[in-house]
């Protein structure tokens, strides 16, 4: 079943460290977001393929957003 | 086993291993499921009340436990099987035990009318009486519906098996009602309480898994046993468990894992999951753990887990549990939602919480602990026992950066566009060397003492142990 990654909070996408199509284990680093002066990587809960990163470096989101999607 | 003798056959010449061919919904057989093999005395046996009630041990020290039997009308509550409850919660009171329930039960016998509605209140009345007095436990193994939803509610700690669901009202009331179409799980399941509504601590993969976590509940709050300094070893270096740049969230939980003696038992871990609470054992003696944790929301505090929080601190509070505060908060969420949330009647009780504790209670800062979440984090103004930082630790208001953007925004403002940034840079290193860091808190008593990361473990449960003991004379409503 894919798993959504969303954004728990308002923050800025600081770096995207994986890449679409990438193989991840549960626990790994989808992207980091920068938000109350700190870096917070995202992680993935399970393993599987990153189907699609919905963000770019810069962008805002809120929470909610879409950030990734792992199928 | 054989209690019901029915089930079990023998042969006489030739004994075979029996198999247990009881319905595994029989509340005889979860109970002796739940506590040490052999051990189980009955109080009120199976009959047509729907409630079976024991007492028995559970790893070596006596519990009281009750049961509601799902092959009776579905579990559903009358006055008798409600009168099996109370007699057992009374007894566990008058002799100081712990007492658990395992349930699955539709509810208030509807055959019964008012009659059963009473007696379900009487079984909630008697747990407010033993609230705070007596740990209580509530193991939910099956549907357990309106009133029966409460009973659990009403208790200190939560475990839930998969087929545990519980909800006020079930998915025909609802979809009659307001056109919802949703099923019991999605209603009232694991997922639902264990990351939504924080009804249950403890969600689990079956319900020989529920019964084992309640055991080690029960075990952890009535047999705290007592510190043993001596035996925390030579200590490792804990900061290497935090990521070296000071800006970069991390998981908490390992360093939780290195502080106690052995990873502790985490209470509602995908419910407001930016603080940590879990029970667990330092020096071999139960603690009761608080940490913010900066992977989730940064670490911030906001409404839902300082509500998380309050709780835990009650309960450990009313049950004598000492308590272990780790920091690292960059402050409270802002946000319209947080506001309108009620971030400020929920973050008011945590405050109430830890100002009213007599627990020990221990604060560590590890990173940073700024603003309003640095009171609400066991400050030493709230009556801390010690507070102890790390050496690299920023105890302030707010960074030192943010801070002087405050306080100097016309001089910076006032600064050319190109050197701005160098003046801003250069105002917050004089700020952080007058307000930052942690020697104004030190020279302020707010700070105790700095501790390296390697005695950590050591210093917390010698400050703990030489504390006097306390326990706070007060119910565990659950907030």
């Amino acid at each position: 079943m894919a798993e959504e990654i969303r954004a728990e909070m308002v923050a800025s996408v600081w770096k995207v460290v994986a890449e679409q199509g990438a193989t991840l284990l549960a626990g790994d680093t989808v992207v980091i977001l920068e938000s109350m002066k700190m870096e917070i990587p995202v992680l993935c809960e399970g393993p599987g393929i990153l189907v699609e990163v919905a963000v770019v470096e810069g962008d805002v989101v809120q929470e909610g957003d879409l950030i990734a999607v792992l199928g | 086993m054989g209690l019901t003798g029915d089930n079990v056959t023998s042969l006489a010449d030739a004994p075979v291993p029996v198999v247990d061919e009881r319905d595994y919904r029989n509340p005889e057989l979860r109970l002796e499921n739940l506590f040490d093999p052999g051990s189980l005395r009955q109080i009120s046996g199976r009959s047509t009340s729907g409630v079976v009630s024991a007492r028995g041990t559970i790893k070596g020290g006596a519990a009281v436990g009750y049961a509601t039997d799902a092959t009776k009308m579905g579990g559903a509550m009358g006055s008798e099987g409600c009168r099996h409850i109370v007699d057992a919660i009374d007894i566990a009171v008058r002799e100081r035990l712990p007492v658990i329930g395992l349930w699955h039960s539709g509810g208030a016998r509807l055959a019964e009318g008012v009659e059963a509605l009473d007696a379900v209140g009487l079984v909630f009345a008697a747990m407010v009486r033993a609230s705070g007095r007596v740990p209580q436990i509530s193991v939910v193994l099956g549907p357990a519906a309106g009133g029966a939803a409460y009973g659990p509610a009403l208790t200190d700690l939560v475990v839930m098996g998969p087929a545990g669901r519980v909800f006020v009202t079930g998915p025909e009331v609802v979809r009659s009602v307001t056109g919802e179409d949703v099923d019991m799980e999605r209603l009232g399941g694991p997922d639902t309480h264990g990351r939504r509504s924080g009804v249950v601590h403890v969600v689990t993969a079956s319900e020989a898994e529920a019964l084992d976590r309640a055991r080690e509940l029960t075990a952890l709050l009535s047999q705290q046993g007592r510190f043993d300094v001596a035996s925390v070893g030579p200590g490792a270096d804990l900061s290497a468990l935090l990521p070296p740049e000071r800006q970069r969230a991390y998981d908490v939980k390992p360093l939780l894992a290195g502080i106690l003696d052995a990873p502790p038992l985490e209470l509602h871990v995908r419910w407001a999951p930016n603080i940590v609470t879990a029970l667990g054992r330092l020096a071999g003696r139960t603690v009761g753990v608080i940490a913010n944790n900066p992977l989730r929301l940064g670490g911030c505090l906001d409404s839902v887990s300082a509500e998380k929080a309050a709780r835990f601190v009650r309960m450990c509070d009313a049950f004598g549990v000492p308590l272990v505060v780790i920091v690292d908060v960059p402050g409270y969420l802002p946000g319209v939602g947080q506001e309108w949330d009620g971030v400020v009647r929920r973050g008011a009780k945590l405050l109430h919480a830890f100002a009213e504790a007599v627990v020990p209670r221990v604060t560590l800062v590890t990173r940073k602990s700024f603003g309003g979440a640095y009171i609400a984090m066991n400050a030493r103004s709230l009556g801390a026992t010690t507070v102890f930082a790390w050496p690299t630790a920023e105890v302030a208001v707010m960074g030192a950066k943010a801070a002087v953007g405050i306080l100097h925004r016309k001089k910076l403002a006032a600064a050319p566009v190109g050197e701005r940034e160098a003046l801003h840079a250069r105002l917050a290193d004089e700020h952080e060397k007058l307000a930052g860091g942690v020697n104004r808190a030190l020279q302020l008593g707010v700070v105790d003492e700095v501790v390296a990361p390697v005695d950590t473990r050591r210093m917390l449960a010698e400050a703990l142990a030489a504390a006097p003991p306390g326990r706070g004379a007060h119910g565990n409503i659950p907030l």
